[in-house]
This record gives structure tokens, C-alpha cells and sequence, in this order.
């Protein structure tokens, strides 16, 4: 019997020996795998969480947001090292706050804000905005007419306005001739548009308008269309996006007048998160909240990569 | 033999799905934490599911319930939004639901549309209203009165029963309180005995005398009711209210439903084993999200589980 016991923990102790170092488990929430944007931040983590070792739970509830509150309680209940989302951290707040009890670091995939996150990784609207505002002073030689498509209400939108606005009022011969909000009840496209077409009638000069900054891709191709209805599109007007959606890319690649915009670095998003994490993992107390993830200017050069 | 297989396969399942997890996850899974987390992640589902054997009972069935809870959880919401209090919010949302429950038994028992039809066109109506309400958008933040949220967020401190530092959630009491009501009516009133009848023999209950088309109505009004308070508590576990969050939990309600009616005898719903089929739907979720099994396995899982049950239940009906 004494004999089969010390046979016993020899096994055991020998089995112990060869098990590898605990590999950390990360379990990652999200109700929008289905979208494009997410599978490729969820692309660009699993690659480097694969990387690292660690075992990635990639969780999607399938649109249900109750559904992601229960998963993250479970994955406090498994005790993993650490959650990541992709959902809007104030519907969660409630899961959020049981990872906190348990001390479970929870880091944000372009989830957007809170105090209950270490921190979010997302792009920096600020130098997106930044980028293309350059871009068409650069064009106009910081000299001409500019049409500022905006919607402040809409806070990540806002931002770009605000800097848009600080890099033209910082060249004394540019001058902004409107700052229109178009109704986007239809996707922003329609009425942006009709919207162009009345300032295009209101400045029938060649030459009066020099540029179109839109605070997104679709007023940009709104703006577009009635410059092209207008027959105006030799003028040489300058327009520009945020986004770069495949309508705005297709306008680039096109060679008019809608020459550039800004993409974001989704996979680069999921790589970047997988690096918070680790550094969370470690017990290091991430200072910054939001972690920016550098965005691409998108022009004919680059449009076809 | 088979009949012992019949009347407890369903049970043996649920019991080996139990084990299996406790085995697999002996630290964390039969842990008080874990089972009242449980308890709270299928409040909503059993709500529904317990609502929606109202009228299965009657071999009807609602599947306007998961936007009707959609909807309530907007009416809420936007009443929020322009500064009522959260009692007239609540009580509008409820309102709405049995109106909601209403129609659909209008329709099905006095136009004698098929409730498969009626509720199919209520469904797209209910979340075409949710979405008109709202604007299609998700209502959240300094909308939502905190203590609506907090809600889903507090329960009953249990320490005086030894389990320090946990709660009871308030949704899994309100969960519990709907299985109580919805089992005293079905199970205990004479009302439920006739909703049964229909079940049985639609004509013959009609020709003993019971009026068909009002026990009808008034069923499908309380499974409304019902669904109205499941948006309630979705919308409070959330702290939001959007025009599609309800809509997962029709076809899992009916799974449960269906999933307790391989553990009865007559092959009819009861509440309980509803109950029975909802917990097993929510285990499964729990359990598997626990062992970090693909969220797309777990689905197939889940619906390859039900048609087993229904399966073997129907086989061994027929070799009877």
C-alpha cells in the first residue's frame, strides 16, 4: 500500500516536471464577429496571441448583448488572465463590474471608453482628421474656398470637425464658405448632395470653390456626384473622406476629384490589443486609457495595395 | 424500459450534462457564485419560456414575443428619455405587451388565423414599430435612469445564509416569481385545466362548452405580458434598450419548451420541465463558454441536443 502511494507521487511529481508553464487564457466578447471590421481585429489578435502562447476564447453572441455579460461573468467564473471586448462598454457595465471585483484586467478592441476598461485600443480620430485637413491645404497651396461637411453630433465625428477647423484657421487664405450638417437619415449621401448642388448654384464662378472636406466618406461622394451632375468636375475641386470605405476607394482609384481618405488598421487594432493585454497580464498598470493605433492616408498611390 | 427512456431521457440528459461539468470544471462550475450567475444569465429566457407555455399548452404558438420584448424595452426607454418616471415607463412598456398579446389572440381566435401566420406578421409589425420608435437606434447612457440599470445589478445579500458576499439577482427572483404565477394558472386554476382541454381536442372543448376563443385571448395576452417583462429586464440587464435585442429569444424559448415536453407523459408543455429545458440551454451556454469550446460549436451543439431529445422522444412514442 506504502509502496503503491510513493508510486503514485513519483508519477504525479514526474508528470508535474514535464507540464508545460501555465499558458494564460484570454477570453475574448464580442456580439459582432459577423461584421468585417471585427473579424479583422479578431484576425490580427488571434495571430499574436498564437504568438505569445496564450489560450484565445473568441466568443460572439451573435448580436445578443445581455448574452455578452453572461459570457464575461463566465469567463470570472474560469478565471481567465484577462476579457477583451468589441461592444459599447456602458451596455456591459454590469459584466464589467464583476471582472473588476474579481481584479480580471478587461481591455477595450475599439470599444470605446470607460473607466471600467485598463484601456481601449482604437484609432485616433484627431490625426485622421488631422491627415486629410493637411492634405487639401497642401493641395490649394493654403490658399482658396473650402466646404466643411461635419456632425457634431455624433462625438467621434465632432472631433475630426474641431481639427479640421483649427488646421484651416491656422492658413489666412483659406477660408471655410460653409459648414454644412447633412441629414444622414439615409446614410449621409442624398442629402449631402442636394446640399452641394445648392452651394455649387450659389457659386457658379469656375474656380470658387477650391475643396470639400467631409468629416466621413459619404458626404465626400454625395459632394462628388454634384459636382460631376454640375459639370464642374474639371475645376479641379479637391475632396476628401475619412473611412475609406469601398465606395470612397473605388472614387480614388477612379482618378477624380475625390483624390483621398483615411483608413483605419484593423488588424493592426487586434495586434495592438493582444500587446495591451500582455502588458496587462504582466501586472503593469496601463496608464494610458486610450492606446491609438497609427491610420493610413489612402491616395491613387496606394488605393489598389 | 423505452417508456422509462421516454419519461426521463430528457432528465438523465440534463443530469449528465451536470456531471459532465462538474468533472470537467470541478473549481469553478458547482460553486455558488457560478450556479446564482446561472440563475441570472437565463432569467430573461425563462420568462419567455414560461410565458410561451401558455399558449403551447393550447398547441398554439407566439412568435411575435421576442420583438414584442424589443418593443417594451423601447416604450420604456423613450418614456425615460422625455422625463417620466421609471414607474409610468415600466408600466406603459407592460401596457404595450398585453395590447401586443391582445392583438395576436384577436387574430388567432377570432379571425382564426394560424397562430404560425398571425404571430409571423405581429413579429415584423412589433419590431417594425420598435425600430419607428427609436429611430433605429440603440437608446443608452444618460437616458436610462440608474436605478432602472441597477436593477439587474442588485439582488438579495445572502450572507445571513452562509454564502458571503453573493446576491440573489433581482432577475433571477422575478424569473421565479413568473414561474410561480405561471404555474399556479396552469397547473392549479380551472382556467389552466381548459387551456389544457384546448390542447387536447380544440372541437371537443368547444362542444363541452368552454369558450375557446376567449380562453385563447387571454392567453395569448399574458404570454405578451410576459414577453414585455422579459424586455424590461434585457433592457435593465443592459442599461439600453435597442429595436432587435429581443429577438434571440423566441426560437430559444420554443427550443425549452419543446425540450420539456420530451420529459412529459402526454407530450404536453409543462412549466416546470420549461424550466427544465431553459436551464439546460443556459448550462450548455455556461459550461462550454467555461471550457472555451468555440462559440459556432457550442450553437450546433445546442441545436443537435434538442433534435436528439425530440428525436428519441418521438421514436419511443411510436414504438409504444
Amino acid at each position: 500500500m506504502l509502496n503503491l502511494k510513493s508510486v503514485a507521487g513519483a508519477l504525479v511529481a514526474t508528470a508535474m516536471s514535464f507540464a508545460p508553464a501555465l499558458a494564460q487564457n484570454v477570453t475574448v466578447v464580442t456580439p459582432y464577429l459577423a461584421q468585417p471590421g471585427t473579424q479583422m481585429f479578431v484576425e490580427g489578435f488571434k495571430a499574436e496571441a498564437e504568438g505569445m502562447g496564450w489560450n484565445a476564447n473568441i466568443v460572439d453572441t451573435a448580436g445578443d448583448v445581455a448574452a455578452v455579460i453572461s459570457r464575461i461573468e463566465d469567463a470570472v467564473t474560469q478565471n481567465v488572465d484577462a476579457i477583451v471586448i468589441n461592444v459599447d462598454p456602458e451596455q456591459i457595465a454590469a459584466g464589467l463590474e464583476v471582472a473588476k471585483e474579481a481584479g480580471i484586467p478587461v481591455i477595450g478592441m475599439d470599444s470605446g471608453a470607460s473607466p471600467l476598461l485598463q484601456a481601449n485600443v482604437t484609432s485616433n480620430g484627431y490625426a485622421m482628421a488631422a491627415e486629410t485637413s493637411v492634405y487639401v491645404a497642401n493641395r490649394i497651396a493654403g490658399k482658396g474656398r473650402v466646404v466643411m461637411f461635419v456632425f457634431d453630433p455624433f462625438p467621434p465625428v465632432q472631433i475630426r470637425g474641431v481639427i479640421a477647423d483649427a488646421v484651416f484657421g491656422n492658413f489666412p487664405d483659406i477660408e471655410v464658405i460653409d459648414r454644412i450638417t447633412p441629414d444622414v437619415q439615409d446614410g449621409g449621401i442624398a442629402d449631402s448632395r442636394a446640399k452641394m448642388e445648392a452651394i455649387l448654384a450659389a457659386n457658379p464662378e469656375p474656380g470658387s470653390i477650391s475643396a470639400v472636406w467631409a468629416a466621413w466618406d459619404q458626404p465626400g461622394l454625395g459632394a462628388l456626384q454634384a459636382i460631376e451632375a454640375a459639370g464642374r468636375e474639371g475645376e479641379g475641386i479637391v475632396i476628401v473622406g475619412i473611412d475609406a470605405n469601398p465606395q470612397a476607394r473605388d472614387a480614388i482609384a477612379a482618378g477624380g476629384n475625390f483624390e483621398a481618405s483615411v483608413a483605419q488598421d484593423f488588424v493592426g487594432i487586434g495586434k495592438a490589443t493582444a500587446g495591451v493585454v500582455s502588458r496587462a497580464i504582466k501586472g503593469e498598470e496601463i496608464k494610458e486609457d486610450v492606446v491609438y493605433v497609427p491610420t493610413v492616408l489612402i491616395t491613387t498611390a496606394n488605393v489598389g495595395e | 424500459m423505452i417508456r422509462t427512456l421516454k419519461l426521463y431521457g430528457t432528465l438523465i440528459g440534463f443530469v449528465t450534462i451536470l456531471v459532465f461539468f462538474s468533472v470537467q470544471l470541478p473549481d469553478t462550475f458547482l460553486t455558488a457564485r457560478n450556479l446564482l450567475n446561472i440563475t441570472q444569465q437565463v432569467s430573461m429566457l425563462a420568462v419567455v419560456a414560461c410565458s410561451m407555455t401558455l399558449v403551447m399548452v393550447m398547441g398554439d404558438f407566439d412568435l411575435s414575443v421576442g420583438s414584442m420584448a424589443s418593443l417594451a424595452g423601447i416604450v420604456a426607454a423613450l418614456l425615460f428619455s422625455m422625463g417620466y418616471p421609471i414607474s409610468v415607463g415600466i408600466a406603459a412598456a407592460l401596457l404595450v405587451g398585453v395590447l401586443g398579446g391582445v392583438f395576436n389572440g384577436i387574430l388567432v381566435s377570432f379571425f382564426g388565423i394560424l397562430p404560425f401566420v398571425a404571430t409571423l406578421g405581429t413579429l415584423t409589425m412589433f419590431s417594425g414599430m420598435a425600430f419607428f420608435t427609436s429611430g433605429g437606434k440603440t437608446i443608452f447612457g444618460r437616458d436610462i435612469p440608474t436605478e432602472f440599470s441597477g436593477f439587474a445589478r442588485s439582488g438579495l445579500e445572502l450572507d445571513q445564509i452562509g454564502l458571503i458576499g453573493l446576491k440573489l439577482p433581482y432577475l433571477s427572483l422575478v424569473a421565479l416569481l413568473v414561474l410561480v404565477v405561471v404555474w399556479f394558472i396552469l397547473e392549479q386554476t380551472i382556467f389552466g385545466r381548459r387551456l389544457y382541454a384546448i390542447g387536447g381536442n380544440q372541437e371537443a372543448a368547444r362542444l363541452a362548452g368552454l369558450k375557446v376563443r376567449t380562453l385563447r385571448l387571454c392567453a395569448f395576452a399574458m404570454t405578451g405580458f410576459g414577453a414585455a417583462i422579459a424586455g424590461l429586464m434585457y433592457a435593465s440587464r443592459v442599461a439600453s434598450a435597442n429595436p432587435t435585442q429581443g429577438s434571440g429569444l423566441m426560437l430559444d424559448a420554443i427550443a425549452a419548451v419543446f425540450l420539456g415536453m420530451t420529459m412529459s407523459e402526454e407530450g404536453e408543455p409543462r412549466v416546470l420541465y420549461s424550466l427544465i429545458g431553459v436551464l439546460i440551454l443556459g448550462i450548455l451556454d455556461n459550461g462550454l463558454t467555461q471550457m472555451s469550446v468555440d462559440s459556432y460549436i457550442r450553437e450546433i451543439l445546442v441545436g443537435a441536443i434538442i433534435v436528439t431529445a425530440v428525436a428519441f422522444s418521438s421514436i419511443t412514442k411510436q414504438s409504444r
